[in-house]
């Protein structure tokens, strides 16, 4: 009986051959492999990588040409990179390095492969399966008219006036796209839930919640397209995940009970935490960002834990740090996977509940929303306090005795939606940007509750609209004549360094880009 | 003298300001805080010259462990100043090894004393409290801290007795608000001595 599963994926040219070699001798070609043939190693990409250990792969094997015989010049070293990256990913994730193997192979390589393939299979058994326990096929549930209006009903859809004021403000409809937040309520009250509008609006919207803020009918559109996602997910399969889905996938993964990640493995030394105490700094996806993102050098969003450490070691706090730390599950939420997130959810509050934590104290406004509200609304009630880093450090630079070395520079600041609109927090970090010894502060056209969105959310609907709406949101940056962009959320930055990097604008846009615990950390000082 | 007698305390203290700063009661609170809170020995003699009538006003407390024989303050050990009249008039007294207490938004020290002092914007944080007469409960929140001549249980269980009725939660809060004030400048001035001033 095969136990494992191994996913081989094959180049098209000197690997595929030599295999091929092997199936002619029939060779005994280790059981467990499953050989995906494509057309070159280079094409892999990480999210499909991912996607094998989600769905239950105990190992993935990628097999190219030996260095130097690629038919496309750089296909070897594109997958060389990938894999180096993607091993690192799996380690912090806790699925393992070495189930992750790359071998470089010539066409009358024959013994070569068989030799890869043995050697891999012999080492895959003595580690035994994945703690990996793939999510079982979506059930069919259509989508039915009767949950749909039970929806409607539940977020009361049905005070919409179709006055227009959504759309008005939406910034997705004002970058032209046929998008329209009345539209898709009017459409699903006369019956139309499949319409390709209604899909096409349901899997675009931002969740930014600008509408919500502005509807004098006081209707909650983001809430209601997220329950609305889970219905169409649970019906008709995945929706347009942007990068591949690897992000979800990732959190679908970390939903597996006996997975244990290794996270915080390269903490500074200088960097105090207390296995003991009953304050967690709760990090957040930072780590999987950056060894994803590499081709934004600028964006370290790890560094942002390391300095919130920083911040609250400067104020004699040592919090416990996990390594088993899971993601919160704000994205698979807000991608429609409710089910997946309650599991992730419990698994969480299970953990913090064993450790005995009393306050959790997070940098990242997504996981502050989702610990401080959307855990509770989901049912998962978590037994300690959930603190924003920015409240904590309001609330102690307050008591006195702190100051802040002058910093030259003029600054803007990108509101992140989670904890200015949804969370209503917008004044929180203006008092402490009021605080900095700045140059020169000065705020956008749209900032605070009506501030424009970074773009996306919850890693889907990525496409040329959301794109206009970042440079648009660049424009207003640089139309401020600061010289440094303040954020507060790791997504931001990775989503308007993107943006930044749009060919058509050279370098007309790019800002350097910093995140307010990072800047309150270098310039914060004891006064007195 | 017996080792006990080395170790008992005998502080004098000066509290000075404009008057209707509040500078009696303050003095009141912190005398009555060191007797019936703490049940050490204390005296309050108050100016009741024309200086009580708008002029530099005083009240002068001593605190210590054995009777104390003559109440009135020549030399203070802690000068605590609400006004730059009261500091001007009073700075030539105050101990060489004493400490000063200021509002820094109201008195600019000057001159030759160059010893212990504590800077405390007292009568603005009143002011965002919503009551600029509560500078003074603020300022002996701050005493509290970083004079440690009285408990901060005593002192804030004083306050909440001799303030006028109805306003005791307010009163607390600036009491509260001096107080952190206070240990976060300890804070800070352990911080800056250990070398830790700011995030390396």
């Amino acid at each position: 009986m095969i136990e494992q599963n191994v996913v081989l994926f094959l180049c098209n040219w000197g690997p595929h051959a030599a295999f091929q070699t092997l199936q002619d001798r029939q060779a005994p070609i280790p059981e467990e492999i499953r050989m995906v043939r494509v057309p070159c190693s280079g094409r892999v990409t990480r999210a499909l990588i991912l996607k094998c250990f989600e769905m239950g792969a105990d190992g993935v094997l990628i097999a190219g040409c030996e260095p130097g015989s690629c038919r496309y010049g750089t296909g070897n070293s594109a997958a060389l990179n990938r894999i180096d990256r993607m091993r690192r990913l799996l380690h912090i994730v806790g699925i393992g390095a070495e189930r992750l193997r790359w071998g470089g192979f010539l066409p009358d390589d024959a013994s070569g492969m068989m030799a890869f393939l043995e050697n891999f299979c012999q080492e895959l058994r003595r580690m035994g399966k994945t703690p990996i326990v793939p999510p079982p096929p979506a059930a069919d549930r259509p989508v039915t008219e009767a949950a749909v209006s039970g929806l409607l009903k539940r977020h009361d859809i049905y005070a919409c006036q179709d006055c227009g004021k959504c759309s008005s403000a939406c910034p997705l409809t004002l970058t032209g796209k046929p998008f329209s937040p009345r539209g898709l309520a009017s459409q699903l009250m006369t019956g139309a839930i499949e319409a390709p509008e209604v899909l096409n609006d349901l899997w675009g919207c931002i969740t930014c919640g600008l509408c919500d803020d502005r509807c004098p009918s006081g209707v909650h559109f983001p809430e209601f397209i997220r329950d609305l996602r889970a219905l169409h997910r649970s019906g008709n399969g995945p929706a347009p995940e942007a990068h591949g889905g690897f992000f979800q996938s990732l959190m679908r993964t970390m939903a597996s009970p006996a997975l244990r990640p290794n996270r915080w493995g390269n903490l500074d030394s200088n960097l105090r935490v207390d296995p003991e105490s009953p304050v967690l700094f709760f990090g957040g996806c930072a780590p999987y960002f950056d060894t994803y993102f590499t081709r934004f050098p600028e964006v370290h969003t790890e560094a942002i834990l390391h300095d919130a450490l920083r911040l609250l070691n400067f104020f004699d706090i040592h919090p416990r740090v996990l390594t088993e730390e899971r993601c919160c599950g704000h994205d698979l939420l807000w991608s429609g996977d409710r089910e997946n997130f309650v599991r992730l959810a419990r698994l969480n509050a299970e953990m913090f509940h064993a450790a005995g934590i009393e306050e959790i104290i997070t940098a990242c406004p997504e996981c502050y929303h989702t610990l401080a509200h959307h855990y509770a609304e989901c049912g998962i009630a978590l037994k300690c306090r959930v603190t924003h880093l920015f409240e904590f450090a309001e609330r102690e630079i307050a008591k006195g005795a702190i100051g802040f070395k002058p910093l030259g520079r003029k600054a803007t600041f990108q509101d992140p939606c989670r904890l200015s609109r949804l969370g209503k927090k917008a004044d929180l970090p203006r008092k402490l940007i009021g605080r900095l010894t700045l140059k020169g502060f000065e705020e956008m056209t749209d900032r605070g509750a009506s501030a424009l969105c970074c773009g996306n959310c919850a890693w889907t609907g990525c496409d040329r609209y959301t794109k206009a709406l970042q440079l648009k949101r660049l424009r207003q940056v640089k139309e401020t004549g600061s010289d440094l962009l303040i954020t507060a959320c790791p997504k931001c930055q990775i989503h308007l360094r993107c943006a930044m990097e749009d060919p058509f604008h050279g370098n007309d846009l790019a800002m350097e880009m910093m995140d307010l615990t990072s800047l309150l950390v270098q310039t914060i000082q004891w006064e007195s | 003298m017996n080792v006990m007698a080395a170790h008992a305390m005998h502080k004098e203290i000066l509290f000075t300001g404009f008057g209707g700063q509040g500078i009696v009661l303050a003095g009141m609170i912190v005398g009555r805080a060191a007797s019936l809170g703490d049940h050490r020995e204390s005296t309050l003699t108050q100016s009741y010259g024309p200086e009580a009538r708008g002029g530099a006003c005083s009240a002068q407390v001593i605190i210590a462990d054995r009777p104390i024989h003559y109440p009135y303050v020549r030399h203070p050990d802690i000068l605590v100043c609400l006004s730059q009249g009261g500091y001007e008039k009073y700075i030539p007294m105050l101990k060489k090894d004493g400490m000063l207490l200021l509002d820094h938004d109201l008195v600019r020290p000057q001159g030759e004393w160059k010893g212990t002092t504590f800077t405390i914007p007292a009568t603005r944080f009143a002011e965002e409290l919503g009551r600029r007469m509560m500078a003074n409960i603020v300022m002996v929140g701050f005493f509290t801290a970083v004079s440690q001549t009285v408990s901060v249980q005593a002192a804030r269980d004083t306050v909440q007795a001799l303030v006028p009725k109805g306003t005791e939660k307010m009163n607390l809060a600036a009491f509260d608000k001096g107080h952190e004030y206070g240990l976060a400048v300890l804070k800070g001035r352990r911080k800056k001595e250990s070398g830790e001033k700011d995030v390396a």
